[in-house]
């Protein structure tokens, strides 16, 4: 059980060894070629996954599927505003992006832009609780702690490289609103710790959650460890003979030496990073995250995820001043990400490297929920805008968001699904629910659409009852 | 990799009827239907063929050549003609899959490759011919395995090895039917017996797709209506005819073949398949009259067994019993642990801290023959501690925690105050349960549930979770697939399991099936029925009392077994019955089980009682057991020899460096809101399970409560691991102690011998006493101490309870 990556790779390794050893005796045909895979790779066509996580709502009409603009007049009335930017053409025929994404805009052509995420219906919204749905795919609350997406991908594929956690959650601090409810999901649930998140809640400080602890240097770092084996040799413990604690203390032990020790650990330096590179990316924790999560791309992570952090009223979750808060969201974000497509293509990563963008859900001015199943209503909307406070995407939506996808498979240059032109801008073609991109994210990694593990007796799958199939129309 | 270029290159030489006919010729699929005995040919005789090659190559004469000619002609022949017969199988019947295609191309490869052999034999290239049919040697291999995968199933091979022994699951039916009367007719009990066996094969590999949730080709065969109506194709079972019958078709297909059933999950045993073909030869046998679980049912009433005979070894009852376990099992008693061992032992399962030198000292030297028993006493005396120590396993079992979710949309309440006023004054079980089920303020956390904002699933609302949760923790039973539709992992139904969630409801509840409403209304009753019946009231408080009286009376065995065997995993490392929630499960000693639980109520439903009869059992003394594998402690081959050595918990680790080294928490971070205003007067230092839940300690492995949690995992990870080596909480208590340590002991044989003493309990041995000084120095310095306490803290010896 615990030695299931181990084992996992000594197949892998022995099996790779016994086809060169055919493949050297003779030019053998490419028919096995799907059982040649290198250390690390999966069955699908993505061995890596990096979720850039927009947190608190992000408006679809504000960023990659913007309608008609109506600018601010003061006494207009907010049933007339779809949108509060311009909009630019992208590199796409057709595709314009909100003003302040024209960066991303110009690597569409690199990635696919989904226009019909349609999120669950869970009622009287809260954050979190489209969060736990979007991360597990389950609706809070379960009769058994539900996997975080992440966790189920370190099981089923575990790390990449041996010394870089499978599961790296960067930019969450756990000191916020909401922070009960956001430790919920951020977990492997019963597929047991081994398999939950590494946090690194602000990127700058990676290299320290990696390496001896603050003033220790190397020398000693190693002196500890050469002295903790060496006590453990010179007990008398040993008598009592091997067991699956003591077994599992000592290998994680050295796991953890391995890993703060590594030369790969030294990706988690960003100071090591061109001063020029580091610039472009440093719009703040999250820029830095999409660095760190490159850097850690290159040295085979597994499942990364980046936020622009949740915290209630802040970031994405505009209650109100919604037009200026997005200027800014936007700067924090439009950068750093088409920086990291753009380096991923150039190192040729991006093409097993599966970046998906995604938000909970989307904000519309008017609608609260969706526009055939309105639910309880949370912010103070005046239909006559008075003031410019009141101008921006203040409700909560769940019948369009966009989703943005990049590399590990997945068509360049390609947009799915629509939404409507006129309020409500709902999802009119082609709707993706939670299952469904789960499953395409799945799919991408090579994992069955049935997995499932037995928790008391009952099957639980990655996706619910396992149904949800993967939207084969965005695999290239 | 797809058929169809397959199928173009031999359509040519096949008569065009082929794709428009429904009906495939008969010919055609008796070729097909040969391949697998073709196929033999050339495995068998370009292996000969090779071998004898490698005769004649090492000793390097050509005498062997006229055979190995005649054996490669023929085995190149054989292969083609094996080919071409596996093509018509794959094409005219319905097969489908990785394996079959991997099978496919290097089947045609190595035709392929046995042709170029005879033609280099021919054109008399000796060493290309041996290499070529060295090649082809390996390939017919690796064909050859793929074709057995899809005959005998994927895991045929790899499931007899070592690390998979266990993944196979025998149903838990009674699997020991055999077909003793073959030839006459069968008799009722041995009828019923069959029937038994047949539905259990039935439930566990069928019921999932062919039931009430799901009914896949409008076949359902959880009943007997159903399975004898058949499915959308129509009559699954011809009585007499297993060779007729659908069904039997199905599971004997290949693995691969469209048709083939299970589609998912592991393919029937042979056993299974005989015993379906069996019954249905027999007419297909379906007894009228109410039908036998297929489920082992524990019983529901108490029972006291006979005291098996006292014994030199064995003078209380526990032991008494045990002893006859041990006869049973021909294991024979081994000594008791020492005392140093022992003290350890008692100190973290009562009170969750280490013993201090000064105790251990005290208690080695104590020469008194009943010393142990007083110890155990004195500790269950110290009910502050005891409290403390406890609280941490009811709250993950009652998922009360001080933060966590709901509370921020006050859809949660804590119960900490009743539980640790309850703890400490050690309630009697009986009248806890009670205050549980039918709350005060206080304590109505536990059944109010965790209500989230929002709509949610009709299975988890809130009166559903106290449902679910009553039946889990106190009656060890697993409620949850009920609260959504008909179990297939039990008897309970959905009408079960709302008739108990409606008992919790102030307006009656209406049953949803998976989520969606069924227009029927539910019941109010108990889930056992023998216990009593719930009079219609429209208070529920009036309700739950009535259920809270009727759950612990004596009668109901089934609350106090589940009682006993927590604390006895507890304090074991295993229950008698596993897993803790499955009381159907077979225990390994029912007498023990059933004698623990009647002693428990006859003694006054005293927990400490309990606690004191185990911990002073000759068999709670007998050296610790390792596991080499986590998996072997649910199984139901798990033998008992003795405590099985556990890991401390978060809390008993984080409390042993509080107080064998330096505080590990500030009074700050304890959850003094819900706490009892007192607590700061009644604690040694603030204890770990009065600290709100930080990374550490969930990477030390405390749930986060949100669902019940009745067990820990005892293995270590990287990133608990991590955690440790360079965790900020860890290292900073590290050094913040360090500083004290160095102020206080000048020299390094003085620290580190009492540091040994607090920590292990025992002074250092000459040599770890000499790795140990060279680390902390002569004069002790702040980083040595530091990394010498880390290095003990980390220990096996430290970490784990032996």
């Amino acid at each position: 059980m615990t030695n299931k990556w181990n084992r996992r790779e000594f197949l892998q390794k022995t099996s790779a060894a016994t086809l060169a050893a055919m493949a050297a005796s003779a030019p053998l045909p490419s028919l096995l070629s799907s059982c040649t895979k290198k250390i690390g790779q999966t069955n699908g066509t993505a061995d890596t996954v990096i979720l850039l996580w927009m947190a608190g709502g992000m408006a679809h009409t504000e960023t990659f599927d913007p309608k008609r603009y109506t600018p601010f007049e003061k006494g207009m009335e907010g049933n007339r505003v779809l949108s509060t930017f311009k909009s630019h053409p992208t590199v796409l025929d057709g595709i314009h992006f909100s003003e302040g994404l024209q960066s991303i805009g110009k690597v569409m052509d690199k990635g696919t832009l989904i226009r019909s995420y349609v999120a669950a219906d869970l009622g009287h919204i809260l954050h979190s609780r489209h969060q736990y749905n979007w991360h597990t795919c389950y609706e809070p609350p379960q009769t058994v702690a539900a996997p975080h997406i992440g966790a189920w991908i370190a099981k089923e594929l575990g790390p990449k490289n041996p010394v870089i956690p499978a599961f790296i959650d960067i930019g969450q601090r756990f000191t916020v609103g909401e922070a009960e409810e956001l430790k919920a999901f951020h977990t492997a649930g019963f597929l047991g710790n081994e398999f939950g998140p590494f946090f690194i809640p602000d990127p700058s400080q990676g290299l320290e959650s990696v390496r001896p602890p603050v003033g220790m240097d190397v020398k000693r770092f190693e002196r500890r460890n050469q002295l903790y084996n060496d006590l453990i040799s010179n007990s008398a413990f040993g008598e009592f003979g091997s067991d699956y604690q003591k077994e599992s203390l000592r290998r994680s032990m050295e796991q953890a030496y391995m890993l703060l020790n590594s030369p790969e650990s030294k990706a988690f330096n960003l100071s090591t990073e061109p001063k020029e590179s580091f610039d472009i990316y440093n719009t703040g924790r999250f820029g830095l995250g999409c660095l760190l999560a490159r850097r850690l791309t290159e040295q085979g992570a597994r499942f990364i995820s980046v936020t622009t952090e949740y915290e209630p009223f802040f970031g994405w979750d505009t209650h109100e001043n919604g037009h200026t808060r997005l200027v800014d969201m936007k700067k924090m974000i439009d950068g750093p990400i088409a920086q990291l497509i753009k380096d991923l293509d150039k190192s040729g990563h991006l093409d097993r490297t599966l970046i998906i963008l995604a938000s909970e859900f989307s904000r519309d001015m008017m609608v609260e929920g969706r526009p055939d199943a309105k639910v309880q209503e949370q912010v103070n909307q005046p239909e006559i805008l008075s003031d410019m406070k009141f101008y921006g995407m203040h409700r909560h939506f769940t019948d369009g968001c966009s989703v943005l996808m990049f590399g590990g498979g997945i068509k360049r240059g390609f947009a799915y699904g629509k939404t409507a032109d006129e309020r409500p801008c709902k999802t009119i073609e082609n709707p993706i629910k939670i299952d469904g991109l789960h499953q395409t994210i799945y799919h991408a990694l090579g994992i069955p659409p049935d997995t499932q593990y037995e928790i008391e007796k009952r099957p639980f799958y990655t996706t619910p009852d396992g149904k949800g199939k993967a939207v084969m129309d965005l695999f290239a | 990799m797809s058929f169809k270029p397959v199928l173009t290159f031999i359509t040519p030489f096949l008569p065009n009827t082929v794709q428009e006919t429904t009906e495939t010729f008969w010919l055609w699929l008796f070729l097909g239907r040969l391949h697998p005995l073709v196929v033999h040919f050339p495995i068998g005789l370009l292996c000969v063929a090779f071998v004898l090659e490698l005769f004649d190559w090492r000793r390097k004469s050509n005498e062997l050549q006229a055979g190995i000619k005649a054996l490669v002609g023929i085995g190149a022949g054989s292969a083609v003609l094996a080919a071409i017969f596996g093509l018509f199988l794959i094409n005219f019947e319905d097969y489908g899959g990785d394996t079959v295609s991997l099978h496919q191309w290097t089947g045609l490869t190595t035709m392929a490759l046995s042709l170029a052999a005879v033609w280099a034999l021919r054109s008399q290239k000796q060493q290309l011919f041996r290499g070529l049919l060295g090649i082809t040697v390996l390939g017919v291999t690796v064909a050859g395995h793929y074709g057995a995968l899809l005959t005998h199933g994927e895991t045929y091979l790899t499931e007899v090895l070592p690390f998979n022994k266990s993944s196979k699951n025998e149903p838990s039916g009674s699997t020991n039917f055999t077909f003793a009367s073959n030839g006459q007719p069968l008799n009722e009990q041995q009828l019923n017996e069959l029937n038994v066996e047949v539905r259990s094969i039935l439930a566990h590999n069928c019921y999932s797709c062919h039931g009430e949730a799901k009914t896949k080709g409008e076949l359902r065969l959880d009943k007997k209506e159903f399975i004898f109506k058949g499915g959308e194709h129509g009559a699954i079972i011809v009585a007499g005819k297993p060779e007729k019958s659908e069904i039997i078709r199905r599971i004997t297909l290949p693995v691969g073949h469209k048709e083939a059933m299970p589609t998912k999950g592991k393919r029937l045993s042979e056993k299974e398949v005989a015993t379906l073909e069996f019954w249905i030869k027999q007419g297909a046998p379906w007894p009228n009259g109410p039908e036998k679980s297929i489920y082992r049912i524990a019983a529901l009433e108490p029972r006291l067994p006979a005291l098996p005979p006292a014994t030199a070894e064995a003078t209380q009852p526990i032991d008494r019993f045990v002893n006859a376990y041990f006869q049973q099992n021909k294991i024979s008693w081994k000594g008791v642990v020492d005392d140093r061992t022992y003290i350890r032992r008692v100190y973290l399962d009562v009170i969750g801290l280490l013993p201090t030198p000064e105790a251990i000292q005290a208690f080695e030297t104590d020469a008194r023959p009943n010393k142990r028993k007083l110890l155990v006493t004195s500790l269950l005396n110290q009910n502050e501690n005891y409290a403390q120590h406890w609280l941490t396993f009811w709250n993950d079992a009652l998922r009360n925690d001080y933060s966590g979710t709901g509370y921020i949309t006050g859809g949660r309440f804590d119960i900490t105050k009743w539980l640790y006023a309850s703890l400490k004054s050690n309630k009697p079980y009986n009248q806890f349960v009670k205050e549980l089920i039918s709350p005060t303020k206080e304590s109505e956390g536990f059944i109010k549930g965790i209500k989230w904002r929002g709509t949610i699933n009709a299975s988890q609302r809130t009166e559903m979770q106290a449902a679910q949760n009553v039946a889990q923790v106190f009656l060890g039973l697993n409620l949850k697939c009920a609260s959504c539709h008909d179990s297939f992992i039990s008897d309970w139904k959905l009408e079960d399991a709302y008739a108990f969630a409606n008992i919790f409801a102030d307006s009656t509840l209406e049953i949803h099936r998976c989520d969606k409403p069924t227009g029927k209304m539910a019941g109010r009753r108990l889930l056992f029925k023998e216990l009593g019946e719930i009079k219609e009231s429209p208070v529920t408080a009036e309700r739950l009392k009535e259920l809270a009286d009727f759950l612990v009376q004596p009668k109901d065995g089934r609350l106090y077994r589940t009682l006993v065997n927590r604390v006895w995993a507890q304090l074991m490392g295993r229950g008698i019955v596993e897993p803790v929630d499955m009381m159907d499960n077979a225990p390994w000693s029912q007498d023990l089980l059933d004698y623990l639980a009647y002693d428990f109520v006859q003694n006054g439903h005293d927990i400490k009682n309990l606690l004191y009869n185990i911990l002073t059992s000759k068999t709670y003394q007998l050296p610790s057991i390792g596991i080499k594998d986590a998996g072997l402690l649910t199984s139901n081959d798990f033998v008992f020899q003795g405590m099985v050595r556990r890991r401390m918990s978060a809390e008993q680790f984080a409390d042993a460096i509080s107080s064998a080294f330096y505080p590990m928490y500030a009074d700050s971070v304890m959850a003094l809101k819900r706490l009892p205003e007192t607590i700061k007067s009644e604690i040694p230092f603030p204890r770990a399970s009065l600290v709100i839940n930080d990374p550490f300690m969930t990477a030390l492995g405390r749930p986060n409560r949100e669902t019940v949690s009745t067990s820990r995992n005892s293995q270590a990870n990287l990133l608990q691991a991590l955690e440790l080596t360079n965790g900020t909480k860890f290292n900073s208590t590290l050094k913040n102690g360090a500083i004290k340590w160095q102020a206080k002991y000048r020299t390094s044989d003085l620290l580190v011998k009492e540091l040994y003493r607090k920590s292990l309990g025992r002074d250092p041995q000459p040599k770890e006493l000499s790795v140990a000084q060279k680390i902390v120095g002569t004069k002790p310095s702040v980083e040595g101490i530091q990394d010498l306490v880390w290095a003990i803290a980390l220990h096996p010896e430290f970490q784990l309870i032996y």
